[in-house]
């Protein structure tokens, strides 16, 4: 495994460029280019924030803060493995006629997504500078979660985008499994008005806790009352869960990648 | 010598399956892959390159050829055997891959360098080299959608010639392109040879093969015939689908076969005319064997027709004992109708030239083959030879006579 990681790190300069060519290619053509990326979420946030403070009356205070902080980082995990499923399938020309270690294929599109996110974050931050939200009170969290979360984005675009060769079937599948899981994980409503006996199926999703710990950092550090850290059993079962899906994402993939070439 | 590449016993198995990505559901109602069956591409394969050698792989479309490469490059996996690599690989089985249209030229440029394995800061030393090669300095920053193709492949092979890998293979990719191009990437093979490197090329164009292989394999059905010398197993091939034409043609008509020919390496044909008869007559038309360098001598074919033919094409080739071709010359070559030649007809066809070659023992090769120069209807190998004689001992293979003046 570690000469895999190694002839990895000897096709860097690949990954690299196919990173650059996805954000490229992304916004190429379009007039508003890398703005779309901010726009996007923002124009979600308005409309979520309409239909959950005017009409629906959630009375969650500063809505618009408190569905962009979990937002964002949920775009990075859906937008990696929504794009990052047809990776392999539908790059048969280069998978067929040249050899390099394929999940260069998902891992760019992934990369383009974290940059995209990192982006997105250095103007969320500005934004709550702005206004006067004391971001900085507990952003050391920050590297960890997000180390946390590349695991666990790693690991399933890995599955997606490898057993999708096999059975093309996962893209349609992914389409639904990714709205179920939007919706099961606390991003446009907070953890605690989930029923008790329902929580502990939340928390057993690792993006639970990674989107709780952002919206802790961004959100509640204004809100000191609605702050809430799941318990330590609970992260430690997130971190373990992410870790394993990223290693086992890993092994799928490399198990079915001698058939790569032969099944497209 | 080292072996920079070792085939043993290779085999690669193709399932072809029936419904093509079964659908999660079949797959799990059957329990079972739909039904499939196996397509051997590479049964049981072995060979064997030498680094620095420069190998060739032929055989018709389906034998296998191009599922070797795939193996060697890593691309695929064999079913089973064992494949032994010593160095770098680069392979070029297509120009121009990973080529995105919306991206312009530079900027594709650093992407396919980069799917070959190359250096960024390596290909922004050679940016201006590579758009020179290609010929692209007006239109480097327009997108590749807009390039013609001829414009397409001049950009990939551009990149794709700065690959230095220890072993190189190479696909149909040469065959592809006007003359001109063609030569360039001849010319960018031979200085491969030179450095001394391993390569490895798959093509149709046997003359080709011949010239600049020094061995090659010669495969069938996924099967390996013969590995040899390269122009042995150019031979072999030949012979071998002269031979397998010969018996559609039979089995086509039905009829009483032309051809007495017995069909070998050394010769082939389908037999409506034979060459039954080379020899080399001197200036004032005697027969001889012994030439001076420099003198003019004739070469005679004698050939009968077995059937009405039309516009055939003659040819020589003489070859000198090291097995190199020195010279070879044919009747569509010079650009000379030879006409309607009747059942049953001798003609003589004789090549009238300075024999300008040092001095040696050399063989003519004599053909005849139907106007459209690939099916012969006989091939002689070194069916006549003749000696050169001079009293200077010059090197290479022609005489070119040099006169020296000191000033």
């Amino acid at each position: 495994m570690i000469s895999k990681f190694r002839e990895l790190f000897k096709y860097r300069n690949l990954l690299i460029n196919l990173t650059k060519k996805e954000l490229k290619v992304k916004y190429r053509g379009s007039i508003l280019g890398f703005f779309w990326s901010l726009l996007n979420p923002i124009l979600m946030t308005l409309v979520y924030s309409f239909v959950f403070s005017v009409v629906m009356r959630t009375g969650i205070k500063e809505f618009a803060v408190f569905l962009i902080s979990a937002l964002l980082p949920w775009n990075f995990l859906a937008n990696s493995i929504n794009l990052g499923v047809g990776s392999v399938v539908g790059n048969s020309a280069l998978v067929k006629k040249i050899y390099f270690p394929r999940e260069i294929l998902p891992l760019s599109i992934i990369f383009s997504n974290f940059v995209n996110f990192m982006l997105e974050l250095v103007a969320l931050l500005i934004f709550l500078a702005v206004m006067r939200y004391p971001f900085y009170k507990i952003l050391y969290y920050l590297p960890l979660v997000i180390i946390v979360q590349i695991f666990l984005v790693v690991g399933m675009t890995l599955i997606v985008s490898s057993l999708n060769v096999v059975f093309r079937d996962i893209q349609h599948l992914v389409t639904i499994f990714m709205l179920v899981w939007f919706f099961g994980t606390p991003i446009i409503y907070p953890i605690s008005m989930v029923p008790k006996n329902f929580q502990i199926l939340f928390i057993a999703n690792p993006m639970s806790v990674i989107t709780i710990f952002y919206r802790n950092m961004f959100y509640s550090v204004k809100f000191p009352e609605l702050m809430l850290f799941p318990s330590l059993r609970s992260i430690l079962v997130a971190v373990a869960v992410s870790i394993l899906i990223f290693f086992a994402g890993y092994f799928l993939f490399k198990r079915l990648e001698p058939r790569f070439a032969e099944e497209i | 010598m080292e072996a920079a590449v070792v085939l043993s016993n290779v085999t690669k198995k193709y399932r072809i399956v029936h419904d093509k990505n079964p659908s999660l559901k079949e797959t799990i109602i059957h329990l079972r892959r739909t039904t499939h069956e196996d397509f051997l591409a590479l049964d049981n394969v072995s060979f064997k390159v030498q680094k620095g050698e420069t190998f060739g792989i032929i055989g018709p479309n389906g034998s296998g050829k191009s599922t070797a490469l795939k193996l060697l490059s890593r691309i695929m996996l064999p079913t089973s055997g064992k494949i032994e690599i010593n160095g770098t690989v680069s392979a070029l089985l297509e120009l121009g891959a990973g080529f995105h249209p919306d991206l312009t030229g530079k900027e594709n440029i650093y992407l396919n360098a980069a799917i070959l394995g190359l250096d960024s800061r390596f290909v922004a030393e050679r940016f201006d080299e590579i758009v020179g090669f290609a010929e692209l300095e007006k239109f480097i920053d327009m997108p590749v959608k807009n390039y013609s193709s001829g414009m397409y492949v001049r950009l990939g092979f551009a990149i794709a010639v700065n690959v230095n890998p220890d072993i190189l293979l190479v696909d149909e990719v040469l065959t592809v392109g006007d003359q001109a191009f063609q030569a360039k990437c001849l010319t960018r093979i031979y200085d491969f040879m030179r450095s001394r490197k391993t390569i490895i090329i798959v093509s149709h164009d046997l003359d080709m093969i011949s010239n600049i292989c020094n061995r090659a394999l010669f495969l069938y059905q996924g099967k390996k015939i013969k590995e040899a010398a390269a122009a042995e197993a150019v031979r072999e091939y030949r012979s071998f689908i002269e031979e397998m034409e010969l018996e559609k043609e039979l089995a086509a008509s039905g009829a009483v076969q032309a051809s007495q020919i017995l069909q070998s390496a050394e010769r082939f044909g389908s037999g409506e005319a034979e060459i039954f008869d080379v020899h080399l007559e001197d200036m004032n038309g005697s027969s001889s064997t012994h030439f001076r360098s420099g003198d003019d001598a004739a070469i005679v074919l004698k050939v009968k027709f077995h059937k009405d033919v039309d516009d055939p094409i003659f040819g020589i080739r003489i070859t000198n004992e090291l097995n190199i071709n020195t010279y070879g010359t044919n009747t569509y070559i010079k650009g000379k109708r030879t006409g309607k030649f009747k059942k049953n007809e001798e003609r003589e066809i004789i090549f009238r030239q300075p024999l300008s070659l040092i001095k040696g023992k050399y063989f003519i090769t004599a053909a005849v083959s139907h106007r459209d120069g690939k099916r012969y209807y006989d091939w002689r190998t070194n069916i006549a030879e003749f000696t050169v004689v001079d009293e200077e001992s010059s090197e290479g293979v022609a005489n070119l006579n040099s006169e020296i003046v000191i000033k």
